[in-house]
Formats: C-alpha cells, sequence, structure tokens
C-alpha cells in the first residue's frame, strides 16, 4: 500500500523544541491533548485486560484462574484504572483540551502552562497507581470505593493508591478551571454563548463540577489517610466516629463525578447527530441549559447510594426524590437527540453509529438507574450485579462509546488521515453486540440476587454469567478490531481535507491536522451558529 | 435459572414497584428505539438527500416532553417511597433474632442466648433481625425476601421478613468486606411449627444451663408450657413449688399441693391428674425418653432448686469454632486459607514475628490464648494480621477452644 504524505503536517512539525521535549514540553493544547488520548487510551486497554480476567474468573462458579484477593485486586485496580485514569479524563482532558479552543476560535487555552501540569498530575498519578500495584503489601483490595473500616484495616497498598487517586483529582481541578476561565475569556469575535457548540456547553458544566466537587475528593482522601496512620478514629465507631461519615464524604465527590464521566460524552453526542443528519441541533437551548441542570442536580443526590447503608429514613426520602428530578434533564436530551433526526439527512457513517449506540445504551442505563433511585425496589437491587451492569450501561455504552464516537469523528482531523470507514462499521457492530449481550446479562443475574464483587457464586447464577462471559469476548474482538483499524490509519490511512464530514463547527474550517495556534495570522471572526449547515458541504472522498 | 419467591410480604413490596418501575421503562425505550429506527430508515440520506425542515425548537413539545416525564418519575418516586416504608415497619409480635457479621460469617443469636451459624425460623411468624457487626462493613442480604441491610460496627440496624412457606432461603454479604467475601453465605432455614418446636427441643445447651430445663427444651415442653405464668396449651410452669392446684382424677376434682411426686407422676403418667381447664392430652415420658436423673433434674427445675452440675459442663470448642466464625478463616482439614489451618495445630510448632523477627515456639494454652484476645500481637509469618481480637467469649467458652485445639 502507497502512503500519501500529508500536504502540510500543522502542529506536528510546528514547535519550538524538536524530537520528545517538544512534545513534554509543550504547552499547545493539541499537543497536550494528544498526549492525554495517548495515555487514556493505553489506561483503557490495559483496565479492559483486567475486566476480561474477571469475566473470564466469572465464567463457571469456584475458583479457575484467580483466587479470591487476585480477584479482589482485580476488580479493584480495572475500576480505579477505569475511573481514574479512563473515564473522568477521557473525553474532557483528551477532546477537550483538542478541540475547545479551536471551537470558540481561541489559539489556545488561557492558562497553558497550567494545562501541562495538569498533564504532569494525571501522569504522576498514573504511575503512582501503578507502582501500588506492585509494590508494598501488595494490589489494593478496598474496591474503587474504598470503604471504611475495611480500607482503613486492609493490609494491602491502600495508602498509595490513595495517594493516587488524591494527585489526579489536583489534574482534574485544573483543567476545570483553565476551561472556565478559557471559555469566558478567549471566545472568538462575534462566538456568543448562544453559538457556543453544545460540545463546549458541557465542557463548561463539567468544568464547574471539577472545580467544585473534586475537593471534596481530595479532603476526604486525606482524612481516610489521616486515619490510617494516625488512627484520627473519624470514621472509627469504637472511638466515637462514624463509618457512614465516610460514604457521605466519598459520594458528595464521586456522584457528581459519574455527571463529570456524562456530560461531556453527551456534548459529543450533539455534534454528532447535527452533523449527520445536516439539521440545526432541536431545542439548542434546552440542551445547553439541561447541562448546566444536571451538573447542579447531579450535586445533590449523592446518597442515592447509601439506601441500605443505615441512614435515616428521611434522608432516603429527600434523596430519592433529587434522584428522580435529575432524571429530567437526561430525557430532554434524549428526545433531543431524536427530534434532530425528524426530516434531517441521515448519513451512517461510524461516527454516528456510534452516537445512535450511545443513545439506546444511555437510555438503557438511565431508565435501570430509574429502579435504583426508588427507595423499595433498589433495596433489592442495590450491590448486587445489576448496580455493576447499570453503572457500565452508562459509562461504557454511555460514554465509552461517546469516546469511541468522538474517536472516529475527530481522529482524522488531528492526524489528517482517514480510517478505513467499513471495517470501522464492522468493530463498531461487534461492539454493540458484544457489549448488550454482557452487560445485559449482568443486569439480570443481579435482579436474581446475585451480589456484586463475588469471584465465585451459586450455580443458579451460572447460565447468566457465562452468556456474559461469552459476551465480553465479542467486545474484545470489536475492541481490538476497531483500534487496530484507527492505528492504521495514522500512518497510512487516505490523506483527508478539512471537512470529512461537513460539519460546522470551527474546528472543520482549519486544515487537518491544524496549524500551531490554529488560525493562522487572523483572529476568525464568527458570523454564524455551530449548526447552520447551510452551504457548507463534506469534502469530495 | 430459578425464581426468586413471590409470595411474601417484603417480596410483594418490592416487586409491585419494581414491576412498575421496569415496565413503564421498557415502553419508554420502546417508544425511542423505534422512533429512532423510523427516522434512520426513513431520512436515511438515499432517500432524502436534502434536510426538508430546519425546525430547531417547539415550545409545545419541549414542555411536553419536560412535563410528562417529571408526573411519571414522581409517581415512581412515591410508589417507591411508600414501599418502602412497609419494609421498615415490624409487625407487632415479630420474634427478634440478633444477627451478626464478622469477617466471614454471620452468628444469629436468640433471645435465650442459644447462637447459631444459621438463621432458624419457624413458618408465617414475622421475624426481626436486629444486625450488628463487629469489624468491618458487611450487608444482611436475601433475595428471597427482597431484603438487605448493611451491618455497621458501633450501630444497630435491621430488617424484617416473614416466610409463608418452608425452605431453605440464601443469605449473602452485599458488602464488599475483603478475601472472604463471597464466600459469607449462610441461610435462613424455614421451618414447619412442628419442626421448628423439635428444632427448639434439640438445641444445645447454652453455657451453665439448668440441666433440667435442657431437657424440657429437648422434650419441646416449653412448646405447650410457659415459664412465665401464661397459660398455652398447658398449664404455665411458673412457680410451681408448695402451689396447690384442682386436678381431676377418674372425674373427681381434688385439691392437690404441687410436690417432687406429683411433677413426677405428671410426666410418667401424664393424663392420671389432669389440671382442671385442661384437655387430657399430653403425652407420657417413661425411662427410655427422659432417665432417672433427667427427671429428677427437671423436677429440681421446677421446684425451684439448683443443679449442682450446671456451670462445669462441657462446652464443645469445636462448636464454638464454628458458631463464631473461626472457621471462615481458619480450614480444619489442612488446606490453605487466609490464615493457617486447625489441622494438627496443637502438635506443631510456629514462625511468628514479632518486631521484625522471626520466633517459632511450640504451640501452647498461653500462645492459644494470646492469639485468641490480642490477635495483632504475634502474626505467623506469611498471614495477613487482620484477625479481630475474640475478648467477647466467655472465659470458660476460651478455655473450651484451646483444650479443643490442642487436641487436633
Amino acid at each position: 500500500m502507497t502512503t500519501t504524505p500529508l500536504k502540510s503536517t500543522g502542529f506536528y512539525s510546528e514547535s519550538p523544541r524538536p524530537g520528545l521535549l517538544g512534545w513534554l514540553l509543550s504547552t499547545d493544547h493539541k499537543r497536550i491533548g494528544m498526549l492525554y488520548l495517548g495515555c487514556i487510551t493505553t489506561m483503557f486497554l490495559v483496565a479492559v485486560g483486567l475486566g476480561l480476567a474477571i469475566r473470564l474468573q466469572l465464567f463457571a462458579p469456584g475458583q479457575h484462574i484467580m483466587s479470591a484477593q487476585t480477584y479482589n485486586a482485580t476488580f479493584t485496580v480495572h475500576g480505579i484504572i477505569m475511573i481514574f485514569l479512563f473515564i473522568i479524563p477521557s473525553i474532557p482532558a483528551a477532546f477537550g483540551n483538542l478541540l475547545l479552543p479551536i471551537q470558540i476560535g481561541a489559539r489556545d487555552v488561557s492558562f497553558p502552562r497550567i494545562n501541562l501540569l495538569s498533564w504532569y498530575f494525571y501522569i504522576s498519578g498514573a504511575v503512582l497507581a501503578v507502582i501500588a500495584i506492585f509494590s508494598g503489601g501488595g494490589p489494593p483490595d478496598t474496591g474503587w470505593t474504598f470503604y471504611v473500616p475495611f480500607s482503613t484495616q486492609t493490609t494491602t497498598n491502600v495508602n498509595l493508591a490513595v495517594f493516587a487517586a488524591f494527585m489526579l483529582g489536583f489534574s482534574s481541578i485544573l483543567t476545570g478551571i483553565n476551561f472556565v476561565t478559557t471559555i469566558h475569556r478567549l471566545r472568538a469575535e462575534g462566538m456568543t454563548w448562544g453559538r457556543l457548540p453544545l460540545f463546549v456547553w458541557t465542557l463548561y458544566a463539567t468544568a464547574w463540577i471539577q472545580v467544585l466537587a473534586t475537593p471534596m475528593l481530595g479532603i476526604t482522601l486525606v482524612l481516610v489517610m489521616l486515619e490510617r496512620f494516625f488512627g484520627a478514629g473519624l470514621f472509627d465507631a469504637a472511638s466515637g466516629g462514624d463509618p457512614i461519615l465516610f460514604q457521605h464524604l466519598f459520594w458528595i465527590y464521586s456522584h457528581p463525578a459519574v455527571y463529570i464521566m456524562i456530560l461531556p460524552a453527551m456534548g459529543v453526542i450533539s455534534e454528532i447527530i447535527p452533523t449527520f443528519s445536516r439539521k440545526p441541533m432541536f431545542g439548542y437551548w434546552a440542551m445547553a441549559i439541561s447541562s448546566l441542570a444536571i451538573a447542579f442536580a447531579g450535586s445533590l443526590v449523592w446518597a442515592h447510594h447509601m439506601y441500605a447503608s443505615g441512614m435515616s429514613d428521611f434522608a432516603i426520602l429527600v434523596f430519592s426524590l433529587l434522584t428522580f428530578i435529575v432524571a429530567i434533564p437526561s430525557a430532554i436530551k434524549i428526545f433531543n437527540w431524536i427530534s434532530t433526526l425528524y426530516k434531517g439527512s441521515i448519513q451512517l457513517a461510524p461516527p454516528m453509529l456510534f452516537a445512535l449506540a450511545f443513545i439506546l445504551q444511555f437510555a438503557i442505563g438511565g431508565l435501570g438507574g430509574l429502579a435504583l433511585g426508588a427507595a423499595a425496589s433498589d433495596i433489592h437491587l442495590h450491590d448486587t450485579t445489576f448496580v455493576v451492569g447499570h453503572f457500565h450501561y452508562t459509562m461504557f455504552g454511555g460514554t465509552g462509546f461517546a469516546f469511541f464516537a468522538a474517536l472516529h469523528y475527530w481522529l482524522p482531523k488531528f492526524t489528517g488521515r482517514m480510517y478505513n470507514q467499513k471495517t470501522a462499521v464492522i468493530s463498531w457492530g461487534l461492539l454493540f453486540v458484544g457489549f448488550n449481550v454482557t452487560y445485559m446479562a449482568m443486569q439480570a443475574v443481579g435482579i436474581q440476587g446475585m451480589p456484586r464483587r463475588y469471584y465465585d457464586y451459586l450455580p443458579e447464577f451460572h447460565t447468566l454469567n457465562m452468556v456474559a462471559t461469552v459476551g465480553s469476548w465479542i467486545l474484545a474482538l470489536g475492541l481490538i478490531v476497531m483500534f487496530v483499524n484507527l492505528f492504521k490509519s495514522l500512518r497510512s490511512g487516505p490523506v483527508i481535507g478539512m471537512n470529512p464530514w461537513g460539519g460546522a463547527t470551527l474546528e472543520w474550517f482549519v486544515p487537518s491536522p491544524p496549524p500551531m495556534e490554529n488560525f493562522g495570522e487572523e483572529d476568525p471572526v464568527v458570523t454564524r451558529g455551530p449548526y447552520d449547515y447551510q452551504g457548507v458541504t463534506a469534502d469530495e472522498p | 435459572m430459578t425464581l426468586l419467591p413471590a409470595n411474601n410480604p417484603t417480596a410483594q413490596a418490592v416487586d409491585s414497584v419494581l414491576i412498575y418501575i421496569f415496565g413503564l421503562s421498557l415502553l419508554l425505550l420502546l417508544g425511542i428505539t423505534v422512533v429512532t429506527i423510523y427516522f434512520v430508515i426513513r431520512y436515511h440520506r438515499s432517500r432524502h438527500p436534502e434536510p426538508t425542515s430546519n425546525v430547531d425548537h417547539s415550545l409545545v413539545l419541549e414542555s411536553v416532553w419536560t412535563i410528562l416525564p417529571t408526573l411519571i418519575v414522581l409517581t415512581m418516586f412515591w410508589y417507591g417511597w411508600t414501599n418502602y416504608v412497609g419494609l421498615t415497619e415490624v409487625p407487632d409480635g415479630a420474634m427478634e433474632v440478633k444477627g451478626t457479621a464478622r469477617m466471614w460469617s454471620w452468628q444469629f443469636e436468640y433471645e435465650d442466648g442459644r447462637r447459631e451459624s444459621r438463621l432458624y425460623v419457624p413458618v408465617d411468624t414475622p421475624v426481626m433481625v436486629r444486625l450488628h457487626s463487629v469489624d468491618v462493613l458487611h450487608s444482611f442480604f436475601v433475595p428471597a425476601f427482597r431484603i438487605k441491610k448493611d451491618t455497621v460496627p458501633g450501630m444497630e440496624t435491621f430488617v424484617w421478613f416473614q416466610a409463608p412457606e418452608p425452605g431453605s432461603y440464601d443469605i449473602f454479604c452485599a458488602e464488599y468486606c475483603g478475601a472472604g467475601h463471597a464466600d459469607m453465605l449462610t441461610t435462613i432455614e424455614v421451618l414447619s411449627a412442628d419442626d421448628y418446636r423439635a428444632w427448639l427441643a434439640a438445641g444445645q445447651a447454652p453455657a451453665g444451663e439448668h440441666r433440667g430445663l435442657v431437657v424440657m427444651q429437648e422434650q419441646g415442653c416449653l412448646g405447650c408450657h410457659s415459664t412465665d405464668g401464661s397459660d398455652g396449651i398447658g398449664p404455665s410452669l411458673f412457680e410451681l413449688a408448695g402451689a396447690s392446684r384442682q386436678v381431676e382424677v377418674e372425674g373427681q376434682i381434688h385439691e392437690t399441693t404441687i410436690d417432687d411426686a406429683y411433677l413426677a407422676r405428671a410426666i410418667r403418667d401424664a393424663n392420671a391428674e389432669v389440671v382442671s381447664g385442661f384437655a387430657p392430652m399430653m403425652p407420657s415420658y417413661n425411662e427410655e425418653t427422659i432417665s432417672a436423673e433427667d427427671l429428677q433434674a427437671v423436677v429440681d427445675y421446677l421446684m425451684g432448686r439448683d443443679d449442682p452440675a450446671a456451670g462445669q459442663q462441657q462446652l464443645d470448642g469445636g462448636k464454638l469454632l464454628e458458631v463464631n466464625g473461626c472457621l471462615g478463616c481458619h480450614s480444619t482439614d489442612g488446606s490453605q486459607s487466609v490464615g493457617p489451618t486447625f489441622a494438627g495445630i496443637g502438635a506443631r510448632s510456629v514462625t511468628l514475628m514479632r518486631d521484625g523477627e522471626d520466633i517459632t515456639q511450640k504451640v501452647d494454652a498461653d500462645y492459644l490464648r494470646r492469639a485468641l484476645l490480642q490477635p495483632g500481637a504475634d502474626i505467623v509469618k506469611g498471614y495477613p494480621d487482620i484477625m479481630p481480637p475474640s475478648d467477647y467469649l466467655e472465659d470458660a467458652e476460651i478455655d473450651a477452644i484451646i483444650n479443643h485445639l490442642l487436641q487436633q
């Protein structure tokens, strides 16, 4: 296969420093975005490997490939990597960095050096997490939730894992501060709030949660350290403390964090659906405001993780009510995406297929969440594999698929090369089938009563676990096909022009890959909305 | 796959909410999916090369799909809440059992002090389980009854259930608690009224119990005769010594003062002298069922005399290891587990880590006592420092465990 060279190599060749240092010391948002993208994808693949090992152990009852202790460490590390090193930074830190400045017509973020610092926090956290696995008393075995008193008593290497999560929190806070400031201060002339792409709106809502909620995680993890090192007694009933206090503190961050994980994904979908329908987003303001509403209401529902914890019934009443309120803006988004399809001109390109899969899977995840939000039904479903399935429907079927959609939509913009679209559709099909088989079975066995975090189970749970494991193999195959296809495109994919999809946001009007500082000599002046496709056409392939 | 039973009150409360929410959700999901697929096919670029509408909002539509879901989810919330309240309201007269979770086993303690590793309950009786934890968080989860509650150190929580059919129902630990989490299983054994009485009768004697009481529990006497003055199927056994009763002998009413001889007769030939107002339905107990010594013990107990042998009874160390959850971490067959095996423990030496140095010593009573009461002081090399102190045991129970282990 012959490889056509790129006409211009954009930000890849323009750097004040050559080689590796040009990347490690770069303050260019696109280079930092690519650094994040590379690290995040690597972390994702590592954690996928652990997830597949978990499913393999659960293929049949009994102990097969790992002992209980190994299993506990495996799901803990799977969770910590997926949550803190993949999902939280996936879309905001990678695609947010790549796209936010271009989409608002800016040359970079407000604080480029802090932006680089946040990547260093991220990579330090990642390295510490890896060290935690291979040193001390063995890999942490607390689950990613670090519930006390178990987490303050276990002899495994929890200290380092907690410190890693602490560092990653700072990375997230710095990115949030940077994005809020950038969106307020660096919009190009004519880029009014009403012309912001919806992806930017979701990054804006997300950034506020990152700034306001993440410090709670830092405080909570510091308290766990005080407990472990000095026996502070805050969470220790014998010293007058309260173990349930930890759960409140943990979820005050970690519930809003799931909106950090899902909001930018919704933003990605809101970019892709209009482009491939060639129609403006239906209900632009409802979409923008519902993002802020989710961020706000989502910060008030944390204790719905705790109906069975022993907290007061009055708290259950309040948190159950608030939880149902947060369902409404999510429902509005789904209705608006679907309405955008109405009388459009729909092209089922790979990004669009991933976006449509997102809508279905996020709807299943969201609707399943209703049964968890209602007090009575949650009592049965809580801490079963139904919750694990529900969480994966929103986080993997939702955010994960939005991440794949974003890869297929924007990666060519930043590499200048297109992947094989037929292969991409095959990988989408495998992922869609594998995903739904795996996690639907997991939800079903949870309704039957199988508790989560079990390395072994009773015979009545066998069939569905076997189905879920087979599903995970299809899923793995889909991931291999997808990543090989994307990877091959980096070197040998056909060269693309500025606008392969016919998008109307600003990134489609700069070269692929974009040059340093994005817009050449003159600052852009924005005269139209983000989804105004009048006169915008896709490049001829 | 087996379906969970749905015949009990707590399951019905949860299931009706589940069905309501899942049903509506399925309808919504179906609507969303059908409309999406229809749009994608109908407006595919091959059939519909250019968009024919540029409509980008509709106040009416958007209001409808904001208000309608709000109303729907509020009904879900309210239904979920009201049925949850039912899970917290224990019916009057519920039998109470104390459930204690520890790494990694359950213990159930009955009002009479009897301890078991399974939860035995009578059919059709509301049961309230008061939940405690001695170490970390656990969660008491019974899928058959749709009940779940965390056990929290330093705090009492509870669940209740009522089983309409005898059977064995799984109890899981649903809150992650470490290496033995998935093995922290036991069962609720729901017994028919007769079986439950027999189970009560066959119960093991708690430490220091009066032999007479034990015999009566074994024989199920207390199923008909109370010890608190309330008359049941038979007359109460409360404060019998020296009391006088009207008894019927061959149709004639006599006044009788209760003494040893009367009580012995009432057991051996039950219907010869029946207390007035009660039906002659008690079975007689011959020498084979209740030995002469046991008969004397029962009579002693009923006459309010102490049992000279009580308190010096042999406690079963093996049984204590089981009901106190020790076997969750220590095997008895030599296999590897979280803690060292008990097999052959009385005849071996252990290597301990103390202040960073290895010390090897013979297992003796002193060592075992220290290992039970201050397990963190000397850790056997290669094992984690996670065992909780067993200081809630009685001295006699600790002695029994040590004696038992030394014979292994």
